[in-house]
């Protein structure tokens, strides 16, 4: 059964199905890839330190283990935060009607740390959000796509190829003052990324 | 946590500087156990040699199910369930050997829908982010609420100063930046209009500036987007074909 984010404001609900959309999806990629001699493309596999096995795709798990060595099933884990106090399960919002709030600022957009993008393919949306959202005003609404332990801050924002939801985490930025010196790296702290996106 | 690099910029009157930026990681993950007792992520070999599905075919015949069951064959006695420590990156050839020479590095194009469209000598992309070359101010303003539906910015540097002369030159284009609302398309390399490359081989990305101030106080903030926000175009076709 096809899964929906559905919103309320004022009271009316809309729901909406919805697809991921990154990058490659929109523009394509580019990938290095190594061949061998014949042509083919290589793949990448594990030696043990010690040389005495090859893990190739397949051959290896993962799984949470106590200090004893016992593995953990999924459904027996637990959660705590950074203090060790036991952390609650959220419910997943996925088909659950929850309130917009709104509309809100762009600046709590660019303060979003934007893991998922979802174009949102509308299935019943009110006349009032449609008017709202055309008219570029923006909204807040909980998510959380699974049951875990950390639920998500979603914002519906519309333009004129449609409507789409931004999941995340809120960051909150300090004030720089004068008083507090920032020192100056030495050697820039690059970071892995991958060469494509067509968007120039 | 943030990580901190050095960035070169300039400001509307093309004055440049080197100050800091920093982007901060995500937040700490919750840590998982039973009972109150913390538990590890660990990864274990699950296969030990030669007992893939394809090699005990090979070895026990097309239908092993009752050989598994009466003498184990599938288990590796000697390496099934060792936690995985420290390994080595092997590069395997197409029928699955190991690799003693070096392999040939081939960049190839993929379409959004994923079928390859084009394979070439890979190009080395140059960094445009660097320090002998600012990045400039393009001109090209745009309000938050217009930026915000165009793009998806997925990372964030805070520009910090590092001296009471980039404090007042940072703080300057956060006024002029906050007072109009507006974020400022930042370009790089000598015309002052390419992406924004931070390493060589990166993704290009379109960096805005934005500004806020608070009485003495500002942040001034280098929001950076690699794609707009659109469509698919396999998403589009299923909407036209819907209406």
């Amino acid at each position: 059964m096809a899964r929906s984010i559905v919103v309320s404001l004022k009271g009316v609900e809309s729901s909406f199905g919805f697809k991921a959309v990154d990058r490659n999806s929109l523009y394509g990629k580019r990938r290095r890839v190594p061949l061998d001699s014949s042509g083919g493309i290589c793949t990448r596999a594990s030696l043990l330190e010690d040389g005495s096995l090859l893990l190739r795709s397949g051959m290896t798990g993962q799984a949470y283990f106590l200090p004893d060595g016992t593995s953990l099933k999924q459904s027996e884990l637990e959660a705590f935060d950074f203090d060790g106090s036991p952390l609650e399960k959220v419910p997943s919002t996925v088909g659950v009607s929850q309130e917009l709030h709104g509309p809100v600022n762009a600046q709590d957009v660019l303060d979003l740390r934007v893991k998922t993008i979802y174009a949102l393919l509308p299935e019943e949306v009110s006349s009032d959000l449609q008017t709202s959202v055309d008219a570029g005003d923006i909204y807040k609404f909980s998510f959380n796509y699974r049951d875990d332990y950390q639920a998500e801050t979603g914002y519906l924002v519309s333009n004129d190829s449609g409507i789409y939801a931004l999941i995340g985490d809120s960051v909150s930025y300090e004030w720089s003052k004068l008083e507090l010196v920032t020192e100056l790296p030495a050697v820039d702290q690059d970071e892995d990324d991958d060469l494509d996106f067509e968007m120039f | 946590m943030s990580t901190f690099r050095r960035l070169h910029v300039s400001n509307s009157k093309h004055r440049n500087a080197v100050v800091v930026a920093s982007s901060r990681s995500a937040g700490q993950a919750p840590s998982m156990g039973k009972g109150g007792v913390p538990a590890e992520f660990r990864r274990y070999i699950a296969v030990g040699g030669a007992r893939m599905d394809a090699e005990l075919e090979e070895s026990l015949g097309a239908n092993y199910a009752d050989k598994i069951i009466e003498g184990d064959p599938e288990i590796d006695f000697e390496f099934v369930g060792k936690f995985i420590e420290a390994t080595q990156s092997v590069l395997l050839s197409s029928s699955g050997d190991p690799l003693f020479v070096a392999p040939q590095i081939v960049e190839v194009s993929f379409s959004p829908d994923g079928s390859e469209t084009d394979r070439r000598v890979p190009i080395e992309v140059p960094a445009t982010v660097n320090d002998s070359i600012p990045l400039r101010w393009t001109g090209r303003k745009m309000p938050k609420s217009e930026a915000v539906r165009k793009f998806a910015f997925r990372r964030s540097l805070q520009l910090q100063h590092v001296d009471g002369v980039t404090f007042d030159f940072l703080f300057d284009m956060a006024k002029e930046l906050a007072d109009e609302n507006a974020m400022m398309l930042l370009g790089s390399g000598e015309s002052g209009k390419d992406p924004l490359v931070m390493q060589i081989n990166g993704s290009p990305y379109r960096g805005f500036l934005e500004g806020r101030v608070n009485v003495d106080d500002y942040i001034l903030l280098l929001h950076l987007s690699s794609m707009e926000l659109k469509r698919p175009a396999i998403l589009v076709a299923s909407d036209e074909e819907a209406s």
